[in-house]
Formats: structure tokens, C-alpha cells, sequence
């Protein structure tokens, strides 16, 4: 019935599997820090509450989160890894998983960020206008924490998301997790084994990263 | 060399796109079916149920789609049975969309004022004539919105699918890509055939969701 | 002391012969470590008009709700119509709630059912009336509150007057013993309480057993046959109208009727 099954091999490989959830740590981290840099800038632009008023700008924005939002992570990775080089630029399979991750951090956040900033009451703002702060400390001191406090929860939910799909970068080579998964499983034939072991390791980094990530929140947006 | 045109590859992506598109009904119209027994089983209070059905959904949204269309093709291989990637690729969407599915409805029965469930209950309804002709009609209605944007979720996901060998619009994308050396234009169009997937589903989510918030206060 | 107490007894149980309706004993319950009621007792009789005050936190709405088993109590006894309240029991749940009706502050209508429908909904499913004399019930009782036209208006169509007045008649569908209302104009703009209030004082003077958590206390001096008032999770002072209102024995109870008046 059920062939036995034998974890030791894959246990004994365990630096590669370290190495490759350090690796996707690495780019989880460098991803959601980018991203979020991105999907902020992009969140003001399209706020209809602030931000530029500038309909071309608006558009192109609107624009790559539709597209972002609408096409596979895996198309977005391969599109950027295989594709670009026709164009000359050419990537290292870590530098188009982290540029795919911020491209889609970004275009995921941008939206929740924009729910957020547009949830600001209309008083805020004008009373820190009133209090002759910049357009910019505005934004960034009176209108941004509370937006990111408040959709926090879905912010830490995408992350995640974000981190568990990093799986897909290692069919390009990346040597995080999956990759490890993957190497071990054609090194050892436990196909199930490795697999396995990859994914309750990626269940602990998410329930982890779920901790931690919302104990950030409440310590740096809360009562700043 | 052999030359090809843009509709050469169009059309080969195209009639693998009919791959995608049946894969994602299969997998949505399956995970609708076994997320709603989950919920049913989940509502009626059954020892156990919320937390056992906590952990299976905890167990798909906390690991990769990836490693489950792994497990699913290397998994079913394990009792003897023959696993063509079609085969697990469907297996595990239907679940992966159960877990997913089930979550939303929680959401949605939840939402419903407790007044609700009190005045029927006070009328002398069971559960389940409290469940069925009060709370689900009205969870159904805030439910279609976020059902329908999860479409989208599943459309995307069956591009994964590629990754343990089923022949769907990725997977063409590939060996279309290998075969004419023009990875910039296939995998755009690959691109674009997703978005005009998607894109519509999302439109419709999004006017549902809008329509549903009109309408309420 | 003794006649004091016999006398409060006599108070607290009304004709003291006639078996009570609903009855309830050294009755407890707490959420978690807070106690909210604290040993009530209290017997209502058959046609009774019981209106129960207090200030909010008093335990006056828990009351109420423990007599439907909405709120479930950890001490004492309740009786309805001779049978225990047995929370365990289905089915003993289900035959209670059809000799017990509720109504609620926020009307909790149901939104996706036509008036009709609402009051239709119950009898259909619990007491397995067939559509047409269900409808033809639903019909009388919209009659009766004074809302013939509606049978086929949603709920949001309604004002709160009017669905109130719906809620009441789809409790009425169900031909309960006992009508409890829970601070049913409590959520009214001040000109819709009073069609309200007749439909419900109309019902009292029909002979229905009533038990209303009330703030409307000019309502409940001229309709009820015995106030309790009820503080920190206790019968503080109970007796007829005239008696309650007009000479407050506890300087609780004075204290509350006072605040009402600024």
C-alpha cells in the first residue's frame, strides 16, 4: 500500500534546506521592504484624496496594477528572466526574483495602502494643512501611519503570500527552498519526503512571519 | 530556421489556454462543493470541527501553492495510483480553492448580525431552518463578490500547474518560447491571454462588490 | 419582618392561587467572573402585564432573555407552562420558543423576506401550516397592527414604527402564551413609539401575558399590572404601579425615577 517512507536522506541534506530558507528569507525581506516603498509611492499617486493630480499618472499606475494584479506571479518571473534579455538586459536568476517580487509586492500593497490613505477622515487632513505642514509631512506624518495601521492585517496577509510564492523562483534557479526541495528530491529519489519537509518548514516561516510581522506593526505604528 | 508568426503563436497559446480555463471551472466548481460541506460541518457545531477545519484551511494558506501541486503528483503516486499531472494538478486546486473558499463564507456567516440568528431562534427554527432560510440567503448575497474575485486567484494558480508538467497556457508559454526563441514576445502574450482571463472576472468582482455596498445603507 | 416578607411574596407572585405561567427560581447567572443576575425570583400569572426597570446593567434584558433561552443561566429554575427550561434539549427549546415570542430592540426583521414572508416564515417550518393559510394568517395579524397593505414590502421599505409593528406580528403568528419585548421602542424615533406602544397595549388589554423591559415608564403605569424594578442584578422593589411610581420605598428606586425626570 503506502511505500515507506524514508526522511533521513532528506534530513541529512538539511545545510541545502537551511541555505534555502535563508535565502528565502533574503528575499522575502529585501522584496517586502522594495515593495512596499513602491506600492506607497504608487498608493499616493492614485489616492483620491491626495496625491498629484495628474491623470496620466494616475492611468500608469492604474494600468500595472491591473496588469500586475491579473497575470500570474510565475509569467511575471519568467517574463522578466527569459524576456528581458531579447531586450539586452540580462538578470541573475536572484536579481529577477527579487525585481518580480517587488513588481508584484508593489502593485498588491498600492491597492491596500490606497484603501487606507483614502480612509482618512477629511478633518485630518485639513487640520494638519491648518498647522502649515508640507503637502510631504502630511503624507508621511499624519495620513500614512494611521493608514498603515489600519490595513496592517491585510498587509501582513500579502507579505505572506508574497513569501510563500517565492516558491516559484526556484524554477529559475534560485536557490531558496523550493530549489533545495527540488535538488534534494532528484538527489535522493524521496521525492515526497523533501516536499514534505519543505512545506511544514514553509508552514512554520508563515505562521512565524505572521507573529512577527503583526508584532511589528503594533510596534511601530502604533503611537508613533 | 523555421519562421514563426505572431499568430502561430497566438493560436498554439490559445489552444492551450482551453487547458487553463477547464482546469480552473474543475477546480473551482470542486472546491465550491467541498468548501461548503466544510462550512455546513464547521457551522453545526460538531466537537472538533472548527478547529480541525481551521487547520486544514491554516494548512493551505500557510504553504505555497507550489509544494502542494508537488505533494498532490508525488503524494497520490505513493498509494500506487497513477498520477498523470492533470490528475493532481486538479487535486490539488480543488482543495487548495476549498480551503480558500471555505474562509470566505466563514467571513461572510459571520457577518451576519447576531439578531438575526436570535429572532429566528426565537421563532422556535432548528439550527439548520435558521441556517438555511435566514443566515445563508443573506451570507450568499455578501458572499458572490469576494467568491467571484477568487476566481481570479484560481485562474492564476493553474499556471503553476505547468511546473509539475500539465500542458496549460505557462507551459505552452515555454516550449513555445524554447521553440522560436522569442521569450520576450511569447511570454508577453502569455501575459496578456491571463489578463483577458482575469481582467473581466476581476471587473465583474469589483462591480458586485459595488453594487452590493450601493445597495445596502 | 415576617409579614414583610409574606407581604413582598404576595407582591412579588400577584393572586398567589392560579399556577404562574412563567416561573422563576433563585435564578443565576454570570459572564465569566461577573455575576449579572443574582438570585431572581419571580412569578408571572396567565394575562399578567409584568414591566421591568432599572437602569442598563441591572440585568433587566438578561432577565428576559433567559426566559427564551437566549442566555443561558448556570443557577436556579425556570418554568414555562409547567415544563423546566432544559437548554440541552432541542427540542424541548423549539416547543418553548412557540409558547414564548420575543421581541427585539432592533426589530430583526429578515431582509431578504417580503413582510409577508417574515411573518409567514416560522409557522410554515415549525408548526408545518401550509402557504395559504400561513399567508391568510400573516394577512389577519398585519390587519391587527395596522399594516394590512404591506404584505409585500421588503422590510427596508418600512420605517422603524412599522417594522417593529411587523416584528410583532410575525411573534404573533406563532400563537405564543408569553410575549417578552425588549426595549422595543428604545431604537424609535420619539414620534413612531406611539403606534407601537398601542399595538402592544392592545395586546394587554386581549389578555396576553406580557413581561417588557421598558424606559417608557407613562407606558408602563397605565398598562401593567406589577413593575419590578431591578438593580445590580436583583428584584430591588416590585409591585403595582401606582404603588412603585408613586411611593418608591428604596432610595435606589427613588434615585432612578428622578433621573428620569431632568
Amino acid at each position: 500500500m503506502l511505500v515507506a517512507l524514508d526522511f533521513s536522506a532528506v534530513l541529512s541534506a538539511w545545510p541545502l534546506l537551511v541555505r534555502g530558507v535563508a535565502w528565502t528569507i533574503a528575499l522575502t525581506l529585501v522584496g517586502t521592504v522594495l515593495g512596499l516603498l513602491l506600492g506607497t509611492a504608487c498608493a499616493w499617486a492614485r489616492a483620491r484624496n491626495l496625491g498629484p493630480r495628474l491623470p496620466p499618472l494616475r492611468w500608469a499606475v492604474a494600468a500595472y496594477v491591473e496588469l500586475v494584479r491579473n497575470t500570474p506571479f510565475i509569467v511575471q518571473l519568467f517574463f522578466l528572466f527569459f524576456g528581458l534579455p531579447a531586450l539586452g538586459l540580462k538578470l541573475s536568476p536572484e536579481a529577477a526574483s527579487v525585481l518580480a517580487m517587488v513588481i508584484n509586492l508593489g502593485a498588491y500593497s498600492a491597492e491596500i495602502i490606497r484603501a487606507g490613505i483614502e480612509a482618512t477622515p477629511r478633518g485630518q487632513i485639513e487640520a494638519a494643512q491648518s498647522l502649515a505642514l508640507t503637502p510631504g509631512q502630511v503624507f508621511r506624518r499624519v495620513v500614512l501611519p494611521p493608514a498603515l495601521l489600519k490595513v496592517w492585517p491585510a498587509m501582513v496577509s500579502q507579505i505572506i503570500i508574497v513569501m510563500l510564492g517565492s516558491a516559484v523562483c526556484g524554477q529559475i534557479s534560485t536557490p531558496e527552498l523550493s530549489y533545495a526541495a527540488n535538488l534534494i528530491s532528484s538527489n535522493t529519489f524521496r521525492a515526497f519526503e523533501a516536499f514534505i519537509t519543505a512545506t511544514l518548514v514553509y508552514l512554520a516561516l508563515s505562521m512565524l512571519a505572521r507573529r512577527l510581522l503583526t508584532w511589528l506593526g503594533v510596534r511601530f505604528l502604533v503611537g508613533r | 530556421m523555421v519562421e514563426f508568426s505572431l499568430w502561430d503563436i497566438l493560436r498554439n497559446l490559445l489552444l492551450a489556454a482551453r487547458w487553463t480555463v477547464t482546469l480552473s471551472l474543475i477546480a473551482f466548481v470542486g472546491g465550491g462543493i467541498v468548501g461548503l460541506l466544510l462550512l455546513v460541518l464547521r457551522l453545526s457545531g460538531v466537537r472538533g470541527s472548527g478547529r480541525a477545519v481551521g487547520a486544514y484551511v491554516q494548512l493551505f494558506q500557510g504553504t505555497p501553492l507550489l509544494m502542494q501541486l508537488f505533494l498532490a503528483y508525488f503524494g497520490i503516486a505513493l498509494f500506487g495510483i497513477k498520477t498523470s499531472p492533470w490528475t493532481a494538478a486538479a487535486v490539488a486546486l480543488t482543495l487548495y480553492t476549498s480551503a480558500y473558499l471555505t474562509e470566505i463564507w466563514r467571513g461572510c456567516v459571520a457577518a451576519i448580525p447576531k439578531g438575526q440568528w436570535e429572532a429566528a431562534q426565537s421563532l422556535a427554527l432548528s439550527f439548520y431552518e435558521q441556517l438555511r432560510h435566514v443566515v445563508l440567503p443573506q451570507a450568499l448575497r455578501i458572499a458572490v463578490p469576494p467568491t467571484v474575485g477568487f476566481l481570479v486567484q484560481v485562474i492564476k494558480g493553474t499556471a503553476l500547474a505547468s511546473v509539475i508538467g500539465f500542458v496549460e497556457l505557462t507551459k505552452a508559454g515555454s516550449m513555445i518560447s524554447n521553440a522560436t526563441y522569442q521569450p520576450f514576445l511569447v511570454y508577453a502574450c502569455v501575459a496578456l491571454l491571463y489578463f483577458a482571463l482575469c481582467f473581466p472576472v476581476s471587473l465583474v468582482a469589483q462591480s458586485l462588490e459595488r453594487k452590493l455596498h450601493g445597495n445596502r445603507h | 419582618m415576617a409579614t414583610a416578607t409574606e407581604a413582598e411574596k404576595t407582591a412579588q407572585s400577584g393572586t398567589a392561587s392560579a399556577r404562574p405561567i412563567v416561573e422563576i427560581t433563585a435564578l443565576r447567572k454570570s459572564y465569566g467572573a461577573n455575576e449579572v443576575l443574582k438570585g431572581i425570583d419571580l412569578k408571572v400569572q396567565r394575562g399578567e402585564v409584568i414591566a421591568i426597570i432599572g437602569k442598563s446593567g441591572s440585568g433587566k434584558s438578561t432577565l428576559l432573555r433567559c426566559v427564551n433561552g437566549l442566555e443561558v443561566f448556570q443557577d436556579g429554575a425556570l418554568t414555562v407552562n409547567g415544563k423546566q427550561l432544559l437548554h440541552d434539549s432541542p427540542s424541548a427549546m423549539r416547543e418553548l420558543r412557540q409558547q414564548v415570542g420575543m421581541i427585539f430592540q432592533g426589530f430583526n426583521l429578515f431582509p431578504h423576506l417580503s413582510v409577508g414572508r417574515n411573518i409567514m416564515l416560522a409557522p410554515t417550518l415549525v408548526k408545518a401550516r401550509d402557504a395559504q393559510a400561513a399567508a391568510a394568517q400573516a394577512r389577519q395579524l398585519l390587519t391587527r397592527v395596522g399594516l394590512a397593505e404591506k404584505f409585500d414590502a421588503m422590510p427596508d421599505q418600512l420605517s422603524g414604527g412599522q417594522q417593529q409593528r411587523v416584528a410583532i406580528a410575525r411573534a404573533l403568528a406563532m400563537e405564543p402564551q408569553v410575549l417578552l419585548c425588549d426595549e422595543i421602542t428604545s431604537a424609535l424615533d420619539p414620534e413612531l413609539v406611539g403606534e407601537v406602544l398601542r399595538v402592544v397595549e392592545s395586546l394587554a388589554l386581549e389578555g396576553m401575558t406580557l413581561m417588557m423591559v421598558t424606559h417608557e415608564m407613562a407606558f408602563a403605569r397605565k398598562v401593567s399590572d406589577r413593575v419590578i424594578f431591578m438593580h445590580q442584578g436583583r428584584v430591588h422593589e416590585a409591585g403595582a404601579p401606582a404603588e412603585l411610581f408613586g411611593h418608591p420605598q428604596t432610595p435606589e428606586l427613588r434615585q432612578f425615577l428622578s433621573s428620569l425626570h431632568d
